[in-house]
């Protein structure tokens, strides 16, 4: 969403949140890597959420604490 | 059954209705049907004890067994029980469309769903993917990824990913947290980062697991793709004529209907005309004196 309340292009969403998305891609590759060698882990929503969870909200928490 | 897109359905949705419903009891909704069944069809292994149900497609999608949990009637009587305990129609609805979204997705495999339990017990089923779950969930998972249901499920991969704009933070703070009182809830206790997260869980969970069944079923194993109607034909599938008693029937909704239909339907078609029948006679009474005013109009 722009300043002026209009809707944003795909492009500038993904300039603005370039680094969330390269976060989740990477979440996302790692998710399907682990899948695919421990396909049990594919059965568990909790375990995905969780997972999801840790990679892109706690462990930039504690980077960003680390750095400070 | 489906693998990936149940978890992707409330996301299209969302963003075909907006602040017109709620996603968390639209993605509950989407989750219900399988919720309590789905454990037994595959079994577990619980202190050296297998719990299984014998006939896992009857269990599941059948009656008697959990198939009413696949009707539509189902998704309305637990949303007006979340009306009743919440107050909240928004609430309420969004649980309905979530679980009709699930039952109607479901009528593309072999088996389909009841969706008209209790006025009958005849499953719908489109047949274009083999119903596997009696084989055991690696087996299962090998066949729905080999024939059309990981398409239909790749259709809700490339729609919810058109849909991106309900991912942004800035539609999540101004779309759907205004309209689930779930979020606003739990925003006093979550960061909105955290929530942000929940609320990408589940797009994050179908796509990912999509690319993993598939990758796994084709790469890591050598499941044989079979893209035919009703495919693949490599695998024991079950067919909605085998359950439920029903004869052999091609026509949806013709052959095993019972009696019970006809008197339901009457019912309902008597409750409704009395409903209305007060309405009609009010508006019938009132209908000469709107054209007499609006004859007068003109003329002032």
């Amino acid at each position: 969403m722009r300043r002026d309340g209009s809707p944003s292009t795909l492009r500038e969403a993904l300039v603005r949140g370039r680094r969330e998305l390269t976060l989740y891609l990477a979440a996302g590759a790692v998710y399907v890597a682990v899948g695919v060698a421990v396909p049990e882990l594919l059965f568990a929503w909790a375990a995905a959420v969780g997972y999801l969870l840790l990679v892109v909200v706690a462990v930039p928490f504690v980077v960003r604490r680390l750095r400070q | 059954m489906s693998w990936a897109a149940h978890d992707l359905e409330p996301y299209v949705i969302q963003k075909e209705l907006g602040k017109r419903v709620a996603f968390v009891p639209m993605l509950l909704g989407s989750y219900a049907p399988d919720l309590l069944s789905k454990w037994f069809v595959y079994g577990v292994t619980f202190a050296g004890f297998e719990l299984k149900a014998d006939n896992p497609a009857q269990f599941h999608r059948g009656w008697p067994g959990f198939g009413f949990t696949h009707s539509l009637v189902f998704g309305v009587l637990v949303g007006l029980l979340l009306y009743v305990v919440w107050r909240n129609k928004v609430v309420a609805y969004s649980f309905v469309i979530g679980q009709w979204a699930h039952a109607l997705t479901d009528t593309g495999d072999t088996v389909g769903t009841m969706l008209l339990f209790p006025f009958t017990d005849h499953l719908f089923a489109l047949g274009a993917w083999a119903y596997a779950g009696q084989t055991g969930r690696y087996v299962d998972a090998g066949a729905y990824f080999s024939g059309l249901g990981f398409v239909w499920d790749g259709v809700f991969v490339v729609w919810g990913i058109l849909s991106w704009r309900v991912l942004t933070r800035g539609y999540f703070r101004t779309t759907v947290m205004a309209a689930d009182p779930f979020w606003r809830w739990a925003g006093r206790y979550l960061s909105e980062s955290t929530l942000v997260a929940l609320y990408r869980a589940s797009f994050f969970y179908g796509v990912g697991r999509w690319t993993a069944w598939l990758i796994w079923a084709h790469v890591v194993r050598s499941f044989a793709f079979d893209l035919r109607w009703g495919g693949p034909r490599w695998v024991p599938r079950v067919d909605a004529d085998e359950l439920n008693a029903a004869p052999a029937c091609r026509c949806p909704g013709c052959c095993s209907m019972k009696p019970r239909l006809g008197f339901y339907g009457a019912v309902a078609v008597c409750a409704v005309a009395k409903g209305h029948s007060g309405s009609i006679r009010e508006a019938l009474r009132s209908a000469p004196r709107r054209r007499r005013r609006s004859r007068r109009k003109p003329r002032t």
